[in-house]
């Protein structure tokens, strides 16, 4: 009698906890599932704040300055540069900078697709159309933006339409898809039809120069075309920016790197104290100063990256550029070919992201700014044979920066003519991600390499690298090959 | 009654035996010859005597003393009634001691009659060992099981391995059961070793797979000591104090004046910039000696226990001051248990409630292991130049200029001086158990246990400390930071279980039981971050100093988080276990689990196991034979992994609890907005990791069980891997967590004890030898090309796991001094290339053998304790070494003198590179810092020596012992580093060498 109590009990027990679904069923706090994520216009300005953040040239600017010869190793190096060879030019699918530029641009386009999926199920009201279609249009012209750099860095011809590009995405993919590269042409196909589309949806206040406007889908086109070789389109546009975009006079110039203002620039990425990047991260992601220092941008600040010295040598007295480059507290020995201690007795820091809001070596990233778009013109110029016209353009831009008027070079060759633009560009864009680029598209039609002062490279004999190298292509990184067969068996060529 | 007695007893020995007493006297033997030393104990009390050389003993005894109980080693502890007797003559009988019970977690069994591959360690084994964690200790005591201590932090946490890896991405550790409380297997710093009773490793599906989804890994489940029915009071305090230092290296090392030499040549750092004079007279300091110290640790603990009829406690309290060879390391504890027992009159109802508290103090040093130059004290004390002296030091910002890395021991100097970081934690575990008898053979009992941990970090960075000041924004006068977060961790389990037990037929025995289990887990987490400290009022932990956020700037924007996490598990299961005549045995076990982790995939999992023995020695064909035990033994089954990530520390039961899903996050976007964006990619198609085990085993014990031990052979397969599978980074990722593909490990243990010297009065002597060998083999890994490499490793299908990728060194070229490689042709190359000339080594990280061996001895009184373990096949990349031969970093830190014998001059031949060879980068991806990590450590000595009984005696003590310690004493083998235990690639914390001197009292 009593045992049978004790077994009901039991029994009820059991199925009492067997339907203790609360253990399993469980929905941790905070989730955001994704079927909800997008369901206003509200929604989707929220969602284009997260795509803005993506977007980061720091992998570019490092790669560009130690891959050529922007910078040299400075005195309180730890072996940055020269422990993963960047410096010796060692790049190969392990490398970082394939690897970042690669996962950080499909990372962008990944989100924005998201962000026109999402708008897609949403109709805005009368009232909320004009923003619905402004955020839809930055979102085309953030994935034209992303596509272009993958173009820029992973083909080996930006000329040849046929030649194997990045791989073009208009769509969100599954997780097992795996994709073969676009060619050139269908990438440059969709990064036109974006920039069309983006053209058409934004509105017209271009005042914002940190989000994407119909001016930067201007600049966007420009390069692009003159990338490809377009030149007659590309002058056009350019030459409608440079109106717009007026350089300015030797003081607003200097304050405009100190984040002051931003008078030549077309579209800048903002960075500010409490963001996602503010932290010292010197291999990119960080503040972009933290890519040369570890502190800040003095002698003291520990600049483990100098400038090159063959830069250096460019640089004039009266020229604000070098106010801006270069930093105060820097040690110039004159004689330095001669010097009995190179490495301490030449200390040459970099100033040009020397910090702002307080915070050093945090800056704002300059990514279209006026005088690319006075080079694009002077180089359509040299692409028709108005070597004079390249002359002028050139003086205009040494004049605005010298604060007085400046001579004009005479150029007898097409050779000479985009040979004086690479100069003034290695100068005026240094530290901005360009050189590698530059090299690869004039290198070769300027006569210019990879120039390194002979004591820079005594350290790993890494003075020169052809502007027709293979490694003036990236290679597809590890990371997409390992998951990612396809596109395995389309490595590009020497790597 | 009884316990009136004892307490009576208790206060004759406090007020000197003043009662009423009477002398008995007698004689002890064997039957046929007296035995010496014996001990005859009054039952119940502390009043106790030995046996004479001739065996004879005189005791007084209270008047109203019942029995006296006498022992003897190797024979069975008699009980003789004295009442109305003084005269004895007390003939012992040999070696009938009882069958050990065989813990197996849910259920219990006695060694003939256990089906299953377990190995039991007893508290001997673990208690007054010097290392404050209890898991570091069982390294080499169990075939099979491998303890690597990736750092020297007192208390650290261990990877702790059982036959082989049997995941890739998720957890591989086991299960560990503190008297039937599941708990963290990462956290045994808080534990007290000298409460535990005994450690039982379960090996085989058998043993584990009753455990369903945390038994995948094996399952250890701890006991702690009990308070035994009808004992007397026993108090037992033991003490210990240490001296840890460190232990050898062979990078050979530079001194002040060689490094400034070799800096001189190289034309960097300050050797370039002084004279050759100037370099003679420069005094050093070696920094191993200033961030590595040599430590004083003590521990205390006293336990209390007694029992009546039908009530027994066990109390402890222990102290434990420990501090870590490092700077700044140290571990503070304080342990209090009181485990109480207790069963009715009848004998129907029993109950037990275990009650641990653990408070503890850690520093632990953070940033171990990084290059960080200005936050680990490991990277100061291996690599600084010895040049920089100790005097150069003034203050944190007397450092800011000039900013070189040459200052690098004087940055952390000043860390040492300027930051803090601890973490108080409070650990409680806690169970009750009850058992009622409701019918003959049946038993419902139910265990309610809670594992619960309160931790807080602080961690303060002084407002004038070199790193605040460095990092400090233009115009920011009170720059640092005071950081605290609170966690708290709660789990509890709750099983309830049906047993039967029947005998029918004279020789069958069935043993049936029903089993439910529920676990709940909860983290939560929240804490601060405030930026900027006033250094007028600033004190570590304290409020007083922070400044408040201002107009002006956000310099001083503090920022709060706060995190949920929440994790269920729910099983049902059964058992039935067969006997036939104590000579064959069948079990079965079913279990069906859910985990909260696949709600929306694949909720449950089916789990089961068949076991089976035939104890051979029980045959009549056995008679006579020298086997006291003989016993085939095997089993198949399978349990499961549901966890998917190895999260590791508090998030063991919460990480990855929902990555089925998509979601999106809302967070910080561009310009610090407010942003929506996408925060995870789901794998809607997630499941168990299943590993199936067949294990077939013998156990042996002969020559009057004097030799013992067991060999097994096993084959574990997992399928559905846990590992993160490559993906495009079209999906803004390029790995995604998936069960992909297949791993078997397959191997042998083998254990062996021999008690070669057995005499009572004399000299006894024991040995040991337990090894394992384990191979791991991928059998399926279904990506395009059956490969994954991750960097310098690859897993990919019929070889081992994370098998080392690399092209392979060559040497060093005689013409110009550049390194020397072989391209996948076998061709000697300078410039290899990391896609297509990379080779398969066959080696990895993971031991093939592994084991220990020892012995231990003893001769009157006097005892000898050695333990040995070894560990082979094992590769790793020495980053440090690598780092000592690194010309780019000449100016900075610190050379092996190697480095003189760089190449210098064509024809010169060496194996050390050029300084300026062009090629050093590239050996990143070769084998050139790839080593043998095999190695032979004489882990741990023990001599000692216990009082003899009639000097004890005297004292009014029971028992009394000193002994000498000793852990980690030489270390044999080819890798030239700092621990050639350590996980940690570069920088890490090296395990100490310790020495300690102890002493034991009973009462």
């Amino acid at each position: 009698m009593k045992l049978k109590t004790y077994i009901y009990t039991l029994i009820l027990l059991f199925v009492g906890l067997s339907s203790c679904n609360d253990a399993i069923e469980i929905t941790q706090p905070g989730r955001l599932s994704a079927d909800k994520a997008f369901q206003s216009v509200e929604d989707l300005k929220l969602g284009l704040f997260s795509a803005y953040d993506i977007p980061d040239v720091t992998h570019e600017i490092t790669f560009a300055s130690t891959f050529t010869d922007e910078i040299s190793i400075g005195f309180d190096n730890g072996g940055q540069g020269l422990g993963d060879g960047r410096y010796g030019f060692i790049l190969n699918s392990t490398s970082t900078a394939p690897a970042n530029i690669w996962i950080n641009n499909y990372a962008l386009i990944n989100s924005v697709n998201r962000l026109i999926e999402g708008a897609d199920l949403i109709t805005p009201t009368a009232s909320e159309q004009a923003e619905y279609d402004n955020i839809l249009g930055q979102a085309y012209a953030l994935r034209a933006y992303a596509h272009f750099q993958l173009f820029s860095y992973f083909t080996t011809d930006y000329t040849d339409g046929t030649a194997l590009s990045a791989i073009a995405l208009d769509y969100v993919p599954t997780i097992d898809q795996e994709l073969g590269r676009s060619t050139n042409a269908e990438v440059v196909a969709q990064i036109t039809a974006d920039l069309n589309q983006a053209n058409s949806l934004m509105n017209d206040d271009t005042s914002d120069p940190f989000f994407l406007n119909k001016d930067v889908v201007m600049a966007m086109r420009a390069r692009l075309a003159a990338y490809t070789g377009d030149y007659a389109a590309a002058k056009t546009l350019a030459n409608d920016l440079l109106t717009k975009y007026p350089l300015t006079d030797q003081t607003t110039y200097l304050e405009m790197f100190d984040d002051e203002n931003q008078a030549e620039c077309i579209f800048l990425l903002q960075r500010t104290i409490g963001d996602d990047h503010d932290t010292q991260a010197t291999g990119g992601g960080g503040w972009v100063g933290a890519l040369y220092a570890f502190v800040n941008a003095t002698i003291t600040g520990s600049p483990y990256f100098e400038m090159g010295r063959a830069l250096f040598n460019e640089l004039q007295d009266g020229d604000i550029r070098y106010n801006v480059l270069v930093d105060d507290t820097s040690l110039i020995d004159s004689e330095y070919p001669n010097s009995s201690n190179f490495k301490d007795n030449d200390v040459l820091v970099i100033s040009k992201y020397s910090g702002s809001e307080g915070q050093p070596l945090m800056n704002d990233l300059k990514v279209f700014r006026s005088a690319e778009m006075l080079f694009l013109v002077a180089e359509a110029e040299a692409d028709a044979g108005n070597f004079s016209e390249v002359a002028r353009l050139l003086a205009m831009l040494r004049t605005a920066r010298f604060g007085s008027d400046q001579p004009e070079l005479t150029l007898n060759s097409q050779a000479e003519a985009f040979g004086a633009i690479l100069d003034e560009r290695r100068i005026e864009l240094a530290f901005e991600g360009h050189r590698w680029k530059d090299l690869k598209r004039l290198g070769i039609r300027a006569g210019r390499s990879v120039n390194r002062d002979p004591l820079d490279c005594a350290v790993n004999g890494a003075c020169n690298i052809a502007s027709d190298d293979y490694r003036f292509t990236l290679p597809i990184p590890l990371a997409e090959m390992n998951g990612n067969s396809v596109i395995r068996e389309q490595q590009n060529p020497g790597y | 009654m009884k316990q009136f007695l004892i307490l009576m007893s208790l206060m004759f020995f406090a007020i000197g035996l003043s009662y009423g007493q009477r002398t008995i006297t007698g004689t002890v033997s064997d039957g046929t010859e007296t035995l010496i030393g014996a001990n005859v104990l009054v039952k119940g009390t502390t009043i106790g005597v030995a046996t004479d050389f001739d065996g004879k003993f005189s005791l007084e005894v209270p008047d109203d003393a019942q029995f006296i109980e006498i022992s003897y080693t190797g024979y069975s502890t008699q009980e003789v009634d004295i009442t109305g007797q003084s005269e004895f003559n007390i003939v012992m009988q040999e070696g009938e001691t009882l069958q050990e019970a065989v813990v197996l977690g849910y259920r219990s069994s006695t060694k003939p009659k256990s089906n299953v591959a377990v190995k039991t360690l007893s508290s001997s084994t673990i208690q007054d060992r010097p290392n404050p964690s209890v898991v570091q200790t069982l390294q080499g005591q169990v075939a099979g099981l491998n303890i690597v201590t990736s750092s020297g932090q007192p208390g650290g946490n261990s990877e702790i391995i059982l036959r082989g890896v049997n995941s890739i991405g998720g957890n591989v550790e086991p299960l560990f059961i503190i008297d039937g409380v599941p708990v963290d297997e990462d956290n045994f710093r808080s534990i007290n070793q000298n409460e535990i009773e005994s450690v039982t490793v379960l090996k085989d599906a058998g043993a584990t797979a009753i455990y369903g989804n945390r038994g995948a890994n094996g399952v250890i489940v701890i006991k702690t000591k009990n308070g035994g029915y009808n004992s007397g009071l026993k108090i037992r305090y033991s003490g210990q104090v240490s001296r840890s230092s460190r232990q050898a290296i062979d990078y050979d090392l530079m001194d002040a004046q060689e490094q400034l030499r070799l800096e001189a040549k190289y034309g960097s750092g300050r050797g370039s910039t002084i004279s050759e004079d100037s370099i003679g007279r420069v005094q050093g300091t070696d920094w191993l000696d200033v961030f590595l110290r040599d430590p004083i640790t003590h521990s205390h603990n006293l336990a209390l226990s007694f029992g009546g009829e039908n009530f027994n406690v066990y109390s402890n309290f222990g102290y434990l001051d420990s501090e870590g060879i490092l700077i700044d390391s140290k571990l503070e504890r304080y342990n209090w248990r009181t485990n109480l027992t207790g069963k009715s009159a009848d004998e129907k109802f029993s109950y037990g409630t275990n009650i641990s508290l653990n408070y503890s103090k850690n520093n632990e040093p953070n940033s171990v292991g990084s290059s960080a130059i200005n936050r680990n004290y490991v990277l100061g004390a291996f690599q600084s130049v010895p040049y920089i002296s100790l005097d150069e030091y003034v203050d944190g910002a007397g450092l800011l200029s000039p900013l070189t890395f040459a200052n690098t021991p004087l940055f952390l100097w000043d860390r040492v001086q300027t930051y803090t970081r601890f973490e108080n934690e409070l650990k409680a575990i806690l169970s009750i158990d009850a058992s009622y008898k409701i019918a003959e053979g049946l038993t419902f009992s139910s265990t309610l246990g809670g594992d619960f941990t309160d931790q807080n970090l602080t961690r303060a960075e002084g407002p004038e400390s070199f790193n605040a000041l460095l990092f400090a924004e233009t115009g920011n006068t009170t720059p640092g930071f005071q950081d605290q977060a609170n966690t708290r961790v709660f789990s509890y389990n709750w099983l309830n279980s049906l047993n039967y037990t029947k005998q029918f037929g004279g020789a069958h025995t069935i043993d049936v039981g029903l089993y439910t289990e529920y676990f709940r887990a909860f983290y939560d987490r929240f804490g601060y971050r405030n930026e900027g400290l006033d250094p007028r009022t600033f004190y570590p932990g304290d409020g007083s100093g922070f400044i408040d956020d201002n107009s002006d700037n956000d310099f001083f924007a503090d920022q709060a988080n706060a995190n949920i996490l929440k994790a269920g598990l729910f099983s049902y299961f059964g058992s039935l276990d067969y006997d036939y005549g104590n000579k064959y045995g069948i079990g079965f076990t079913l279990r069906r689990d859910a985990s909260y982790r696949f709600a929306s995939s694949n909720k449950w999992g089916t789990f089961y196991a068949v076991s089976a023995r035939w104890n051979i020695n029980e045959e009549s064909f056995m008679e006579g034979s020298p086997f006291n035990l003989l016993k085939l033994r095997a089993s198949y089954g399978t349990t499961g992994n549901q966890r998917i990530v190895d999260s590791g520390g508090f998030l063991n039961y919460f990480g990855g609890g929902d990555l089925t899903e998509n979601f999106f996050a809302t967070s910080s976007g561009y310009g610090g907005s407010n942003s929506i964006g996408l925060s995870q990619i789901g794998n809607s198609t997630l499941k168990w990791e299943t590993v199936n085990q067949v294990n077939v085993g013998l156990d042996f014990e002969l020559l009057s069980n004097r030799l013992r031990g067991a060999v097994d052979v096993y084959q574990k397969t997992t399928e559905d891997l846990f590992q993160g599978r490559p993906i495009s980074a079209v999906n803004a990722t390029t790995l995604i967590n998936a069960n992909t593909g297949s791993l078997r490990n397959r191997g042998f243990d083998f254990d062996i004890s021999y008690d070669f010297l057995v005499n009572p009065n004399g000299l006894n002597m024991r040995a040991y030898f337990n090894t394992n060998f384990n191979k791991q083999e991928i059998i399926d890994l279904p990506t395009p090309d059956g490969t994954i490499q991750s960097g310098n490793v690859i897993t990919r299908e019929g070889s081992i796991l994370r098998e080392y990728y690399v092209y392979q060194y060559a040497g060093v070229n005689p013409a110009n001094g550049n390194l020397l490689f072989l391209d996948a042709n076998g061709d000697i190359t300078e410039n290899p290339s990391p896609d297509t000339d990379r080779v398969y080594t066959d080696k990895n990280r993971y031991a093939d053998y592994q084991g220990g061996f020892g012995m231990f001895a003893d001769y009157k009184g006097i005892f000898l304790d050695l333990s040995f373990n070894y560990v082979t096949g094992v590769y790793k990349f020495d980053f440090d070494l690598a780092g000592a031969m690194d010309p780019t970093n000449i100016g900075q830190f610190r050379h092996s003198r190697d480095m003189l014998k760089a190449w210098e001059n064509p024809g010169d031949v060496t194996n050390v590179a050029s300084l300026n060879a062009t090629n050093l980068a590239l050996d990143s991806s070769s084998d050139r810092w790839l080593m043998n990590a095999s190695y032979l450590r004489l882990r741990f000595i023990r001599l000692g020596y216990n009082f003899s009984p009639t000097i004890v005696n005297k004292l009014g003590v029971s028992n009394l012992g000193v002994y000498f310690n000793a852990e980690n004493v030489v270390t044999w083998t080819p890798w030239r580093g700092y621990d050639v235990e350590t996980t940690e690639t570069q920088r890490g914390y090296p395990a100490p060498r310790t020495l300690s001197l102890g002493l034991d009292i009973e009462f």
